[in-house]
């Protein structure tokens, strides 16, 4: 940082542009050094310590989850944080409760067609359908949690995954561009949503994206929401609404983890 | 997952090479390396840049296509959008986040179903359009906007120089 008092002094030479970025990816690195991309199975109290300084609303809400959870997994803040707990969470379901899989299997295999029907080339999806696709079948051949849980924690793997849910997010808005342009804030298509808040990594996720990716694959999920709002419980929400979600995240504003009961 | 990005970067030379868009033409710079390309851009018909053909420099990272390639042309291009360096600023060249130049919210943005034709189509309009706005030169930013007679006269030089005349 520049000593109190030095003034800014615009040099023409410098690559600000670059500046910024390498920035950023200082700031990247030291979140990935830090966490597990999705860590181990934790106590709930994990929980509890990590706001052991913050104010009665929150102490009350994790008392809450409490009542109905006993675990949870972190996953890495990186904007990429739905896809990997929704991603990681939905095939780990698979491994102890494999009825619905083959059907799983099946709306997964077709999506890439369904895909390449929308327009996307197919050179540019058929990687990260691949990498989606293997995973399904380690957890097919009744592979370990750990087993799951290394591929998710393979940068490589784990980001051609969310590439690909991100891909089933925008497929599945696009083709209901009807009624989710309605949702869309701005002057923006859904198709430029998609290209601008879907399909980049590291991009947020709001409901309209959870909406479309429990629905495509027609896994539901529990959100539990842990934010400011004045009550001493979490909001449950469910995806879609009239669903009996076996799966439920932790949303606390702007980060989602695992739940486990 | 440089074993992913070499998969990718060969089956999108085949796309190119198969159902070339017109006015441009990329590939490896040598079958040795994938992972930097040479492009030759054909100036817009109809610009100030016609008739000009420019060559530049494609440097892809072992992350492609999570993180997109980076784009320097290697001849003399006096453009709003082109760094001194000759290094190309456009949205569609950034990850989401990188926003050095506040692109307006409407531009491409760089994503793994993007692809090297993509980038060179918008690379294509660039010099048709550039966008004064958000300028990576800002001397040619302000000829362009103030001084129009004297941005093309540059750009007819630059083209001249371009086919060696």
């Amino acid at each position: 940082m520049a000593a109190e008092g030095d003034k800014f002094v615009y040099d023409p030479e410098r690559n600000y542009d670059d500046a910024t970025m390498a920035q950023i990816r200082v700031m990247e690195n030291e979140i990935a050094s830090q966490n597990n991309i999705v860590s181990d199975r934790l106590s709930l109290q994990t929980l509890m310590e990590e706001y052991a300084d913050a104010d009665d609303a929150f102490k009350l809400k994790i008392k809450d989850l409490e009542s109905r959870y006993r675990y949870m997994r972190r996953t890495r803040g990186d904007g990429n944080c739905f896809y990997r707990a929704f991603g990681f969470a939905c095939l780990e379901q698979f491994l102890t409760d494999s009825k619905t899989l083959p059907r799983f299997k099946e709306v997964a295999q077709k999506s890439r067609d369904e895909l390449v029907s929308l327009g996307f080339p197919q050179f540019t999806i058929e990687d990260f359908h691949e990498s989606f696709m293997a995973a399904i079948k380690q957890v097919e051949k009744q592979c370990s949690v750990t087993e799951l849980s290394n591929i998710f924690n393979d940068q490589g793997l784990s980001d051609y995954i969310v590439v690909y849910l991100r891909l089933l997010v925008s497929g599945y808005l696009q083709k209901e561009a009807d009624f989710f342009a309605n949702f869309i804030e701005g002057e923006r298509t859904v198709k430029e949503f998609c290209n601008q808040e879907v399909e980049p990594m590291g991009k947020e996720s709001d409901h309209i994206h959870i909406i479309a990716l429990t629905t495509t694959l027609d896994v539901p999920v529990r959100v539990e929401y842990m934010d400011r709002v004045d009550s001493e419980k979490c909001t449950q929400h469910n995806f879609p609404e009239e669903s009996q979600p076996s799966i439920a995240l932790l949303y606390r504003p702007g980060h989602y983890d695992i739940l486990y009961s | 997952m440089a074993g992913s990005a070499l998969k990718r970067l060969m089956a999108e030379y085949k796309q190119l090479t198969m159902n070339p868009p017109e006015g441009i033409i990329a590939g490896p710079v040598n079958e040795e390396n994938f992972f930097e390309w040479e492009a030759l851009i054909m100036g817009p018909e109809g610009t100030c840049f016609e008739g000009g053909v420019f060559p530049a420099r494609l440097t892809f990272p072992p992350d492609y296509p999570l993180s997109p390639p980076k784009m320097k042309f290697t001849c003399e291009l006096f453009h709003p959008n082109i760094y001194p360096d000759g290094r190309v600023c456009i949205s569609i060249l950034h990850a989401p986040g990188d926003d050095p130049m506040g692109y307006e919210t409407s531009a491409e943005r760089w994503s793994p179903v993007q692809s090297v034709e993509k980038i060179l189509l918008s690379v294509v309009s660039m010099l048709a359009e550039p966008n004064d706005e958000s300028a990576a030169n800002v001397d040619a930013a302000k000829t362009w906007r103030e001084d129009r007679s004297k941005f093309n006269e540059v750009a007819e030089r630059t083209v001249r120089k371009t086919l060696g005349l």
